[in-house]
């Protein structure tokens, strides 16, 4: 399994046994897609259910799985979906806007926020926060993740020129926040 | 990679100990092992009749055979056709107590008497089962 390079090993795997396949793409995505949830979600214990939730998406849908798209643009769109989800589920039960950091802790149920940044990362996540919430996933996607435009255009079913400008606006729209413009 | 100098680098975000390893184990037991439990489990119900049957089977030729061998003397095979009657007649009466017969049919106490009926009674048990006098008098 350690030398399973590419998608294509992957697929081909799956198609051979789609236990040991399926075990291999937990391991090698499991991290990446925990860390774009999270930076969606903000705390653990909703990056936690929404990857599981993900994974367990992926396992029933596995058999339909079709290599139109590769295996980790299609692990993301869901994992995007499910924490699209959670999302509006803090935000329809939260008394409070949820617009910076503080108002998301403050509706965690864990005893730890699990963040722990100096006061610049915390004046750079709240104004992540500010974005709207499509311009916010291209965002993190683009400048956390490295993602291009192209797999990005996949995952959001969106063109890459509008993902171009989106990221563009939010790029602007943080720096004038952190300079207090 | 980063390309822009107003923002801040970093990971502020923090994890449990441990805890892709957890989440991964997790993952797993709910998805590739949950399934490979439920398809022995579903091997075991799909099974579960036939064995079920096989074994309803295997008992009655194993009480078939015994009943067989116990009420068979020796080598010979018993029949009732073989019994004369009268020795048949005669075990089943010995079989029977008749001191104990008469005793349980002293215990019955069956009353042949007819029970004594007041002409009020009869005419109440006719209002309430709204029974017609004069029916009854054609009938007669």
């Amino acid at each position: 399994m350690g030398n399973l390079k590419s998608d294509s090993d992957i697929l081909a795997l799956l198609e051979t046994d789609i236990n040991k396949g399926f075990r291999v793409v937990v391991e090698r995505y499991s991290t990446r897609l925990y860390w774009h949830i999270r930076r969606l979600v903000i705390l653990h214990e909703d990056a936690d259910d929404a990857l599981q939730n993900t994974f367990v998406n992926a396992w029933r849908n596995i058999s339909n799985f079709r290599s139109e798209s590769s295996i980790y643009t299609w692990l993301y769109a869901i994992a995007t979906n499910e924490a699209l989800s959670l999302i509006s589920k803090r935000t329809r039960n939260s008394a409070v806007s949820l617009d910076d950091l503080g108002s998301w802790f403050a509706n965690s149920m864990e005893g730890s926020t699990w963040f722990d940044g100096d006061q610049a990362q915390l004046k750079l996540q709240n104004a992540i926060l500010k974005l709207p919430e499509k311009q916010r996933i291209v965002f993190n996607m683009k400048y956390f993740e490295n993602m291009t435009y192209e797999d990005m255009s996949i995952v959001l079913n969106t063109s890459v020129g509008a993902l171009k400008a989106s990221y563009h606006h939010a790029v602007k729209k943080i720096e004038n926040l952190l300079t207090g413009i | 990679m980063k390309k822009n100098d107003k923002i801040p680098e970093g990971n502020p975000f923090k994890v449990p100990d441990n805890y892709f390893e957890e989440v991964n184990r997790k993952i797993i037991s709910s998805t590739v092992e949950k399934e490979v439990r439920f398809k022995k489990y579903g091997l075991y119900l799909k099974l579960r009749p036939l064995i079920a049957a096989a074994a309803s089977v295997a008992l009655l030729l194993i009480l078939s055979y015994a009943g067989i061998k116990l009420f068979s003397p020796g080598n010979k095979t018993l029949s009732l056709s073989s019994i004369p009657i009268e020795e048949y007649t005669e075990a089943i009466l010995n079989e029977i107590d008749v001191l104990t017969l008469e005793e349980n049919a002293l215990l019955l106490e069956v009353s042949w008497e007819e029970p004594q009926t007041e002409k009020e009674d009869i005419i109440d048990y006719l209002l309430i089962e709204n029974i017609d006098i004069n029916e009854i008098q054609d009938q007669l």
